[in-house]
């Protein structure tokens, strides 16, 4: 998609493989950022269909359109795996992540063009498992979270299962192995005078993501290969009967499962952070808190993961002790809200359609990040716990504010990866659509949630029709909004401006900015020099210099 | 991109390649045939992934020999990167390993979880001898630690003919473990269906053995690398990937002998275990 | 942004101040109201805890909410490109940088004290004066009085075309359990398939029903009543329609209950699981 029209000029681009052969083949970060984010965008129209489907269903009280409840169920696993490990983890790692860490570091390419490469295939293979499995047999009615026994042979006997967990194998392989290429390229490509310090924040994010990545996915690789021998060749980690543990599934699920979220946000917060800092035209306050405020939060996920466990029964000191670790998270992440005010605080701010998904991302994370320190509490979390709280505490900072850091990521970058500047005014249109549905769709969960509604349900008591109504009056405003975003993709591919090299003005800073639009195939064949300057997103004001 | 015969940068832009896709292919293939064959069907799909699985790892391993051997692609720059890579990759496997050991840990030791196992092994389960074959197996790993760091010496000394034996002789070494813990297996007093113990023995220690294997083809690859003349004193990557895989395999054994073998026979005061 | 941010923390002000479902607490029944926004009323010490905790933290993320969004706002109107055409390049303010990272500190260490109070109060009763057993199945919950001879019986849901007036769809069970109020009542839960949950909102109820583990909880009923609550852990295609459902009566009632269901649930005999299961059948 991304080379269509005005790609050709300069001595950069000369010869580049054609026809299937450079993607299917491809070894260059861009075609390969490309097709990871073509893959989220179909991922993300399965994955909403899914959701809205779910809405269609819990608009009003009784069983509506799924006789079936277990095809419902069915429907709630797919939908947050498909958004989860299909949508968000492709399009910010594999998507943005392959674009710009090469060109924010100077960096000709990634280090492993190759294995690049098989990480995008493995995940789009797991995308094909996963949405088999779907529809094999009954489906996997487990939920996203797989608890044995229900994920167990004796009550899930069809194969739909072991299509989920090998689709899971899959994808993360290539995460993993995308995660040891993020992290060498950053260690080992930097361009001359780039030190660690003065890497941009996305930089910073993605490099703490791809340790995540390393750290957390082998563990849920571990887990699952435990979960298929327990179905298939009958061993007893799981299971009760042999003297195997339920619970040991969950712990090992969610030591992977908390620091995944983070996998999630982390990235986001790195655009936030490029984004707010361009359209505010000062360099990020605070910079090197911002970057170990990663670092912190990426560490201390590791030592929480059991404030998903509250119910489970574990003992109450264990449960005291997740309580404190998993509010101290609030901490670094405060560091990051506040100093994103003070990076505006003072600045000039332009507010074009990235910067309002900023904005709009800032609004929906305060809120979200305020009920994970709710449900932080033992002590009050079980009242909460498997309730439409934890949904919408969960699309507050997972699913909405990740999705608008998406958002604007593209805005953002699309006029550099393909040469077309999108329309401001639909764009705007879209956000305020968008902006709009999520409140209205997520919001009144709260209220559900805290009147007793359990998640993954199909049906509920007749007490709570009116909030879920409103919620799926959301849902509806929030597919307009979807819709359109593919509308607006086709429509600056179609009409959309030529795009200069900075469209941004001289708020935008990094080193992707110094290339023309659209980014020729091969980039930074010439090393460009970074003077000392000002910290992390404003290298170049030290002035990039040709390589002698 | 070979059309830029002349960069200025270190880095080393590779070309266009099938493998990756083709390696998707039998991934896809070894899942989909798996889960056919683990619901009843026939192994075949599985066997024809594995099969295409080895070729395009074979295709895929062989341009990178070519690549490091035509002596401009893999400067020093790039074999730094390699080596993080590897020490990455490493850490990644360490984690795995560790879901099996946190498997092991929550059935056993009652401090960790209150509703373990109080006596370990469980009741009905006749352990291995921790100082019987485990012990020799372990005296064999730590020797071939000890070889493949000799093995270095002489690749860095540039001593072909002592490189080819002591890499030959860890790969000897790696596979003579193997074919123990085969033996081992063979006469265990208990089978993988049998509960908690057997699942958490052999998936550990089964994972071991298959990273073994792997550590010991890798080894005879570098066996006939060595006596092709691959490895020069600066340039010998490949070499070091798998001296430190190889050292990884090892010291996982060690845990795995300390808290499986040893410490987890320690309540059993039985007959040797085979 | 600013007029809706606003009129958010008004209502959820509101709600804090009324205490919302508390006003509606007349006879007492615990189960989901309309339109309700907040918690169900309590009728049980740990849920009455719970509450005031609940209004602490209402009022804390709802400030720090405010200040965030307040403070975002200021910064659109004041500094946006027409009115402040030059930015600054300030990057750097120790002081203010040292503020947000110990304000936070301070505030969650507020949150703690209350937070770990909560969680030990709501561990473990301090007396208990009986014992209720509960297993759940896939789809329906069997309870057992291990100080009343084991009493077992199930507690089957009601089908929508069964219900008679007054009972909720989806929350009415056959025969509820029962238990006396103003007394500790020690609870083990357990499953004997996949994982359960045994939840009843208003009384503070919420513990896993796992295979091979026997949870503790606890409950205290204040008042005599009646508790709706559902199976709060996905368990199978019927997960949604696994209601619980609590009577609650005065000690004399309870005693009597207590006579009467011994008679009935051991007058059939064989294991009361099966007879409950032909209940349902006719
Ligand atoms: C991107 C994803 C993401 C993110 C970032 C978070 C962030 C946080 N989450 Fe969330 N969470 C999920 C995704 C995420 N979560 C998911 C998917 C689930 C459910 C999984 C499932 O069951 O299916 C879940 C569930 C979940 C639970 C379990 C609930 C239950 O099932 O019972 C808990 C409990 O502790 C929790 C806590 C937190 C906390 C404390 C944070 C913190 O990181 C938030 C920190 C942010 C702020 C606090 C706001 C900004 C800070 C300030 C302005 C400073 C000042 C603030 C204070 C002093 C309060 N989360
Ligand atoms: C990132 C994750 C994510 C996202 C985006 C969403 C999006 C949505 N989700 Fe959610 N959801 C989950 C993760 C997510 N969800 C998870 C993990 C669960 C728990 C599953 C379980 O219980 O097991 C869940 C469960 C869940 C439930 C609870 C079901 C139940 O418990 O019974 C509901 C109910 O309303 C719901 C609704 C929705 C709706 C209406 C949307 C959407 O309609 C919102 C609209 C958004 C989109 C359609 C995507 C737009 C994105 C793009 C267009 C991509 C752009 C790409 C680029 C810029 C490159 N979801
Ligand atoms: Cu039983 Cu859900
Ligand atoms: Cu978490």
């Amino acid at each position: 998609m991304a080379y269509a029209t005005t790609a050709g000029h300069g001595e950069h681009d000369d010869h580049h493989p054609t026809g299937w052969r450079r993607w299917i083949y491809s070894t260059n970060h861009k075609d390969i950022g490309t097709m990871y984010i073509i893959l989220s965008l179909v991922a993300a129209l399965i994955g909403g269909v899914m959701s809205w489907m779910i809405r269609l269903e819990l608009a009003e009280p009784g069983i509506q359109f799924f006789d079936n409840t277990q095809f419902y169920n069915v429907l709630v696993t797919a939908h947050g795996f498909l958004m989860v490990f299909f949508v968000v983890m492709p399009a910010m790692i594999g998507g943005f992540g392959n674009w710009f860490v090469p060109l924010m570091i100077g960096a000709p390419d990634m280090a492993f063009p190759r294995m690049n490469n098989i990480s995008f295939w493995l995940t789009a293979a797991g995308l094909t498992l996963l949405v088999s499995s779907a529809f094999v047999g009954e489906g996997p009615g487990t939920g996203w979270t797989v608890y044995p026994p229900l994920s167990s042979i004796a009550y899930h006997p069809g194969a739909a299962v072991d299509f989920g967990i090998l689709a899971l194998h899959l994808a993360g392989a290539g995460s993993i192995l995308g995660a040891i290429n993020l992290i060498v390229t950053v260690f080992n490509m930097r361009a001359p005078g780039m030190t660690l310090h003065r890497m941009p924040l996305f930089v910073w994010a993605i490099l703490v993501t791809a340790f995540l990545l390393l750290l957390a996915l082998p563990v849920l690789a571990g887990a699952l290969t435990m979960l298929l021998t327990d179905r298939n060749f009958g061993t007893s980690f799981y299971a009760v009967s042999g003297g195997g543990d339920p619970l040991l599934w969950q712990h090992l699920f969610w030591f992977f499962g908390h620091p995944e979220v983070y996998i999630i946000i982390l990235p986001a917060f790195g655009i936030i952070s490029q984004i707010i800092s361009t359209f505010s035209k000062k360099p990020v306050f605070g910079y090197l808190g911002m970057a170990y405020a990663m670092c912190a939060i990426g560490f201390v996920g590791f030592i929480v993961w059991a404030h998903h466990m509250y119910t489970s029964g574990i003992g109450t000191n264990a449960r005291a002790y997740f309580t404190v670790a998993t509010m101290i998270i609030a901490v670094p992440t405060g560091i990051k809200i506040f100093s994103w005010l003070a990076t505006m605080w003072g600045g000039s701010i332009d507010f074009k359609a990235p910067m309002m998904f900023a904005l709009g991302f800032l609004w929906l994370f305060v809120i979200g990040g305020v009920t994970g320190v709710v449900l932080a509490n033992a002590g009050i979390d079980f009242v909460m716990h498997d309730t439409y709280y934890v949904v919408a505490h969960f699309h507050y900072v997972m699913a909405i504010a990740a999705i608008f850091a998406m958002f604007g990521a593209y805005y953002y970058w699309i006029g550099k990866m393909s040469g077309r500047q999108y329309s401001e005014r639909l764009a705007q249109i879209q956000f305020w659509i968008f902006f709009i549905g999520v409140n209205v769709l997520f919001f009144p969960q709260h209220f559900l949630g805290l009147g007793g509604m359990p998640r993954r349900i199909p049906d509920y008591p007749d007490a709570f029709a009116g909030w879920n109504m409103v919620s799926s009056v959301g849902a509806a405003i929030t597919m307009v909004g979807t819709l359109m975003f593919y509308y607006i993709i086709w429509h600056t591919f179609r009409y959309g401006k030529t795009a200069e090299a900075n469209p941004w003005g001289e708020g935008a800073t990094t080193l992707e900015w110094t290339v023309p639009s659209p980014a020729p195939f091969h980039t930074h064949e010439e090393l460009p020099v970074i003077g000392a300057g000002d910290h992390g997103h404003g290298p170049l004001h030290g002035g990039v210099q040709p390589a002698e | 991109m070979a059309t830029h015969t002349t960069k200025s940068h270190p880095f080393h832009m590779v070309d266009p390649s099938p493998w990756p896709i083709v390696a998707t292919i039998a991934a896809f293939t070894i899942a989909t045939g798996g889960i056919w064959f683990m619901h009843g069907g026939p192994p075949w799909i599985l066997i024809a992934g594995f099969a295409v699985l080895i070729v395009s790892f074979f295709g895929w391993w062989r341009d990178v020999v070519n690549e490091a051997q035509s002596g401009h692609n893999h400067t020093s720059v790039v074999q730094h990167g390699l080596r993080v890579g590897v020490l990455l990759f490493i850490a990644s496997e360490v984690m795995f390993f560790f879901a099996f050991f946190w498997a092991y840990f929550n059935a056993s030791v009652p401090l960790i979880n209150s509703a373990a196992h109080t006596t370990w092994p469980p009741e009905g389960i006749t352990p291995f001898h921790a100082w019987g074959l485990p012990f020799l197996n372990t005296l064999i790993l730590l020797t071939s630690g000890a070889t493949v760091t000799v093995a270095h010496h002489a690749v860095r000394l540039n001593d072909r003919e002592k490189m080819v034996f002591w890499i030959g002789a860890t790969a000897v070494l790696g596979f003579l473990f193997l074919g123990l813990q085969a033996f081992e297996y063979h006469h265990a007093a208990f089978g993988l269906t049998g509960g908690i113990y057997p699942s958490t023995f052999f998936l550990a220690t089964g994972f071991h053995g298959f990273h073994v294997f792997v550590g010991a083809a890798f080894l005879t690859v570098c066996f006939f690398r060595a006596r092709a003349g691959h490895f020069t004193p600066n340039q010998h990557v490949g070499f070091e990937a798998a001296a430190w895989y190889w050292h990884f395999v090892d010291v996982v054994w060690l845990f795995l002998f300390v808290c499986i073998y040893w410490w987890g026979s320690a309540g059993y005061h039985g007959p040797a275990g085979h | 942004m600013l007029k809706k941010l606003l009129a958010l923390a008004l209502v959820a002000a509101a709600a804090v101040v009324s205490g919302a479902g508390q006003l509606r607490a007349e006879p007492a029944n615990g189960e989901p109201t309309p339109w309700a926004i907040n918690l169900q009323p309590a009728f049980s010490p740990v849920m009455e805890k719970v509450h005031d905790f609940h209004n602490l933290l209402l009022v804390i993320i709802i400030s720090v909410t405010v200040l965030v969004l307040a403070i975002l706002a200021y910064v659109m109107v004041r500094f946006n490109a027409k009115r402040n055409p030059v930015p600054s390049r300030t990057s750097h303010n120790t002081l203010l940088e040292v503020v947000w990272t110990a304000v936070p500190i301070m505030i969650l260490v507020v949150i703690a004290i209350p937070s770990l109070r909560l969680l030990f109060f709501s561990a473990k009763p301090e007396n208990p004066e009986m014992t209720l057993k509960v297993t759940g199945h896939q789809w329906y919950w069997t309870y057992t009085y291990p100080d009343q001879e084991d009493m077992t019986f199930d507690s089957i849901p009601i089908a929508a075309d069964q219900l008679k007036p007054g009972q909720p769809r989806l929350l009415a069970v056959d025969n509820p359990v029962v238990l006396p109020v103003d007394t500790t009542v020690q609870v083990l839960v357990t499953a004997d398939d996949v994982i359960h949950d045994w939840a009843v909102p208003s009384l503070g109820l919420k513990k896993d029903a796992t295979p091979g583990r026997i949870n503790e909880t606890w409950v205290r009923i204040e008042k005599p009543g009646t508790y709706y609550g559902m199976c709060s852990e996905l368990c199978g295609v019927n997960h949604y329609f696994m209601p619980i459902q609590i009577e609650a009566l005065s000690k004399e009632d309870y005693q009597a209950w207590v006579k009467q269901a011994k008679e009935q649930f051991a007058a059939k005999d064989g294991p009361a699981t099966s007879l409950a299961r032909a209940d349902r059948a006719d």
